[in-house]
């Protein structure tokens, strides 16, 4: 195989790993804080909100996430009456179905890690005069982010791999470059080479976290 | 004026009776020790004072201001100035455990009292200082023993500058040793004339530094009175039975 084949190869599938990444990286950004919130919503002591909360993550979690990234790319614009306002570029549309997913996951796990946190650590902030505010900030969050942390960096991972769903809904990312060069030259050596990329963004990631795990590390 | 008055306060979690109508004044610069079996309502009756927990009814007074009266509580705003007068010391230490040390002293100061850098950390030294901790400034809290963890926690408490300091069971989670090291942390606040309430199973502590000593059983106060009083002579058939059974131990 020639280097200049080879290249022709990988070319195009670094492009898709370009949209592959940019996903990602707008999804984690937006779901993790978004999750936060929901759990928040969830703990709410305004019943309402905490319903609500806590039915929108059980729809998110209890429907298939290529029956959602579908109903936000193709189903949005059928809807009537406001369907006409929802025809979005599809990668912004995917992009929201992921975020929408993910951020209920981000708040299963952020419930589970504020659930471990002592309440003596709720009546230390109180009696020192801190706000809900200051407690939540200063005091919850840190905690939280470090107990939930393995957790995040496992929702992490599945969702660089989740990426591939893109495929279904044809918004050109690195799996669909590499089905393509299959299709084309019927090789199969684009499977490999799309398996060494998300390898490879797996590796980053884990260290980046492992990373992150030895500096919040406090015990 | 007695710093802390405490009027027929009741409480209960459910069924149950914790508080069954308690009375009793603190007074400024005073050490009250309250001692009594498990579950006999003292450490609850300690956390009613701060608002860890809800009085059903009663009237609590603290400084001439009414935290609560006749079972309603002051507003938002007062009961919060009230509370800030107090500082408490928990079992568990409950420091902030991704905080160093101190970090754990100057976090209230700079966040409640909106306190300058330079001041809150000169002060957190000077404290660390007086609890022997200088040298632990910037450890981790895991990296400390029980007995620097509760000193910590004293320190941390003093960075608040209260009029007065709860103590519920300050060592009751550590091993005799380090027990007398915060021990004589406490016993040293004491002789500098801090007002505190502490709640306590150490008898020696009591009748040593305390001015005043309440005996509880059953969510009320059987007896109270100077150290010699309850511990070395006790009138009440269930003071002598708890202190016969806590000596034998």
């Amino acid at each position: 195989m020639s280097y200049e084949y080879f290249m022709s190869m990988l070319i195009p599938m670094l492009e898709g790993a370009k949209a592959t990444i940019l996903l990602f990286g707008i999804a984690i950004v937006v779901s993790i804080p978004l999750g936060f919130l929901l759990t928040l919503a969830v703990r709410s002591s305004i019943k309402p909100i905490s319903y609500l909360a806590q039915t929108y993550i059980y729809v998110m979690r209890g429907t298939p996430l290529l029956l959602q990234l579908l109903f936000f790319v193709f189903g949005l614009p059928l809807l009537p009456v406001i369907g006409e306002f929802l025809v979005f570029d599809r990668f912004f549309a995917a992009t929201l179905a992921f975020i929408l997913n993910y951020a209920a996951y981000f708040a299963e796990i952020f419930r589970g890690g504020l659930i471990s946190i002592d309440k003596g650590q709720y009546e230390a902030s109180q009696v020192l005069g801190l706000s809900k505010w200051q407690t939540t900030v200063r005091v919850v969050l840190p905690q939280m982010f470090r107990v939930t942390l393995p957790s995040i960096a496992n929702e992490s991972v599945a969702l660089v791999k989740d990426t591939a769903l893109l495929y279904a809904v044809a918004v050109p990312e690195l799996l669909h470059y590499a089905q393509t060069v299959v299709n084309r030259d019927f090789t199969i050596i684009p499977f490999f080479l799309a398996a060494a990329i998300y390898l490879l963004i797996a590796f980053g990631l884990t260290m980046v976290f492992k990373m992150l795990e030895r500096k919040l590390q406090y015990d | 004026m007695s710093f802390i008055e405490v009027r027929n306060i009741k409480k209960s979690f459910g069924q149950l009776e914790v508080l069954k109508d308690i009375s009793f004044d603190v007074q400024k610069n005073d050490v009250l020790a309250i001692i009594g079996a498990s579950g006999s309502g003292k450490s609850t009756m300690l956390r009613s004072l701060i608002q860890l927990e809800q009085v059903d009814g009663g009237s609590i007074v603290v400084d001439g201001d009414y935290l609560v009266k006749d079972g309603v509580y002051a507003n938002a705003v007062d009961s919060k100035r009230i509370n800030s007068k107090m500082g408490m010391v928990f079992q568990q230490f409950n420091l902030f455990p991704h905080l160093t040390v101190r970090q754990n002293l100057e976090l209230a100061p700079k966040l409640v009292k909106k306190e300058k850098t330079k001041e809150s950390s000169d002060r957190s030294m000077e404290l660390l200082e007086k609890v022997g901790l200088a040298s632990k400034a910037n450890e981790m809290p895991s990296r400390l023993s029980g007995g620097q963890k509760q000193r910590v926690a004293i320190a941390r408490a003093l960075m608040m500058d209260p009029d007065i300091l709860l103590f519920d069971e300050p060592t009751s989670a550590l091993d005799p040793q380090l027990t007398k090291e915060v021990l004589q942390v406490m016993k040293d606040l004491a002789e500098e004339h801090m007002t505190m309430i502490v709640v306590t199973h150490e008898m020696e502590f009591a009748s040593n530094v305390a001015d005043h000593v309440i005996f509880m059983d059953g969510g009320m106060i059987v007896e109270s009175g100077t150290p010699d009083e309850v511990i070395k002579s006790p009138k009440e058939l269930r003071t002598k039975l708890f202190l016969n059974y806590d000596q034998s131990k």
